[in-house]
Formats: structure tokens, sequence, C-alpha cells
């Protein structure tokens, strides 16, 4: 009875701890350099024109991520192949 | 961290947001920095919402506060008010009527040099915010310490006071992780040390538990690290140590949550 009301504490809640350390991750990360996390979407539109008047791409992947207390811009853009 | 013997050194206790246990964390290291044998001034810089004599039990021995030491209205010697338990700490009281523009960064650190030539260690409560309080609080720190909660808001404040506390050119920013309940994280519904320590970067000084204890110390105005068999109070005393220099292990939190959740433990274990 005890595993079993254990089990079922756990199952419910069993992330709203990694929902606290996602949203942590991007709220801190935009907060160090002062921006808002609307502007993701800007940079990507602005980025894949960029790339696109060179090359052909897929959709790419743009997020700010964290290495220690340094906020990194993490960008990821698969070409197209022929 | 210096040696005491070099002259006094000023910590401020800060936090950015408040309730997250500044004072209390003042209170007892200050107390525990006394019982092992420093000379230790706590100063509250929270101008106009004093709160530091009530919680360390000396309401009825302030005179004077510290802008009418800024002010000259009387000496700092006076306005120091002794503890009733430790012959070694002093409190400087904020002022309550006035508020933080009447006191400015050159100011405190006037006050903390002079204090620095007779005390071992100086720490300082600083109010909740970013403002002219903070600045003031932490003008003259030789290093900081930042209070947080295992709470996402309180991350936040804690991670946008380190920032400030990095443009302040602070070397030495250390955590305390106040009120943290360890059942509550093995049920994955509480942020953990670790992932406290992943967001923030910071070296930890200090866990301190969730304990009932600590409401009921401020209501007595005896502070919980004179009660040693709690587990907050000698979590307290383990931060003083840590700030004398000693090195000093974390207490194991796992296995001192109630008997129902080591049952739990116990049977968890039985199946996985
Ligand atoms: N470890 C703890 N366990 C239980 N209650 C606590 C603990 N630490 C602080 N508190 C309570 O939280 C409240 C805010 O603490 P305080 O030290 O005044 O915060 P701050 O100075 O940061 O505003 C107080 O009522 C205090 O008793
Ligand atoms: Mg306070």
């Amino acid at each position: 009875m005890i595993i079993l009301l254990d089990f079922a504490r756990r199952k419910g809640s069993a992330n709203s701890r990694s929902k606290a350390n996602d949203r942590l991750q991007t709220v801190l990360a935009h907060d160090r350099i002062g921006t808002s996390s609307g502007i993701m979407e800007q940079v990507k539109k602005e980025v894949i024109q960029v790339i696109r008047k060179h090359v052909d791409t897929e959709e790419p992947e743009v997020s700010l991520i964290s290495r220690g207390r340094q906020p990194v811009l993490d960008i990821n853009i698969p070409l197209k192949g022929r | 961290m210096m040696e005491p013997s070099n002259g006094g050194q000023v910590v401020v206790i800060t936090s950015g947001k408040g309730g997250v246990g500044k004072t209390t964390t003042v209170t007892n290291v200050s107390m525990g920095l006394a019982q092992l044998g420093f000379k230790v001034v706590a100063m509250d810089l929270d101008i106009g919402l004093k709160k530091l004599d009530l919680i360390m039990g000396l309401e009825n021995r302030v005179i004077y506060d510290i802008v009418q030491v800024i002010e000259g209205e009387c000496t700092l010697r006076q306005a120091l008010v002794k503890d009733r338990r430790f012959p070694n700490l002093f409190m400087l009281p904020a002022a309550q009527t006035r508020n933080k523009d009447d006191v400015t960064e050159e100011q405190i650190k006037n006050l903390c040099a002079e204090l620095k030539k007779e005390f071992d260690f100086i720490l300082i409560d600083c109010p909740a915010g970013i403002e002219r309080g903070f600045r003031n609080s932490i003008a003259a720190a030789d290093w900081a310490v930042v209070v947080t909660n295992p709470e996402v808001s309180a991350v936040r404040d804690a991670d946008r006071i380190i920032g400030m506390l990095e443009s302040a050119q602070f070397q030495d920013i250390k955590l305390v992780i106040n009120r943290i309940r360890p059942e509550m994280v093995r049920g994955g519904d509480m942020l953990s040390i670790d992932d406290l320590l992943n967001h923030l970067c910071i070296d930890l000084i200090g866990i301190v538990p969730e304990d009932d204890g600590v409401v009921i110390s401020t209501n007595t105005g005896e502070p919980i690290i004179l009660n040693q068999r709690s587990l907050a109070g000698r979590a307290f005393y383990n931060i003083a140590r840590r700030f004398a220099g000693e090195e000093v292990p974390f207490l194991d939190l796992n296995h001192t949550g109630s008997l129902w959740d080591r049952i739990r433990m116990f049977f968890s274990k039985q199946v996985g």
C-alpha cells in the first residue's frame, strides 16, 4: 500500500522539478544577455535569410544556451543536399 | 576568504528577492562566528525596514542607529548593541524612520574601515532589491554570500545578483541554499542542490533545510543556532565554520527525513 501511494504521488509530479529546470535554463540565459525570449524567432528569420543567399537550408534551430555562466547562441542549420 | 588575523573581513549577505533568509543567515552565522571566538558585528542596512534587532532578540537594547552614527549624533561605539549571550558579538541597527537615500556608499565604506580595525567579521544584512540599498551594502564588502531558495523566482533573482556582483568585480561569491526539503526533492517536486549549482555556477557555502524551529526562534528571539539539536542550527554552525576557513562536509539531508520518509525509502529500496 505504501509503495502504491508513493508511486502514484511520484507519477503525477515527477516533472515539476525538470520543468522548473527547463524554464530556468531559458529564462536565465535571456536575463544574462538582457533580451526577451521572443527575440530568438527574429534571429532565426534573419539568419535564414542571410544563409539562403548562398546555400539552400532546412529550417534552422536557434537557441540560447549557457556554458557555465556564459550565454551561448547555439545555431544549427542543416543544409539541403542535391 | 582571508584569515581573520589579516584584519577584519566584510561580508555582504544578499539575495535580490526578499524573504529567502538573509536576515536569518546574518543572525545565525554571526552568532556561530562569535561562538567560535571571533569578534563580530552584524550590520543591518535594511534602512527603513529594520528586522535584524528583532531576529537577534536585541530589540530592547537598541538606543542609536547607523544613520545617527553617520550624521554624527552619536559615536559608533555608542550605537553598537552588545549581544546578551556572547560578549564578542555586536549588532549595528538600521534606522527605522529614515530611507535608504540617507546613506551613501562612501559613508558605509568609512564605517566598515573603522570596524575592520577592531572586528574579525562584519556581516552586512542587505535589503531586497537591486537599487540604492543593495549598492550601499556591497560597497565595502570583501566577499559576498548569495542566499536563495530552491524555487524558480528566487533562483532567477540570485542569478541577477550574481551578475551584478561580478560586474562590481567581486571575485569571491558563495551560495547558501536555504529552505530545502529533501523529501520534496526526492519526490521530483523541488529543485535539488545540484540543479541550483548547475544554474548559478558558484561555490556552495551552506545548505539549510526547511525547519519549523526557525519560525519558533524568530518568535522567541533565540536564534536557531543556539539549538544544536536542530538541523538548521547545525547547518548554520557549519556555515560559520566555513566562513572561518574550515573545511566542513555538508550535512547529509537524505538520512534526516521524517519517519514516514525513512519508511518509504526503506520500501523503495526493497523494490528497486
Ligand atoms: N530554513 C528555514 N526554515 C523555515 N523557515 C525559514 C527558514 N529560513 C527562513 N525562514 C523564515 O522565512 C522568513 C524570511 O526570512 P528572512 O531571514 O527574514 O528573509 P530575508 O531577510 O531574506 O527577507 C522568516 O519568517 C523566517 O523565519
Ligand atoms: Mg531581511
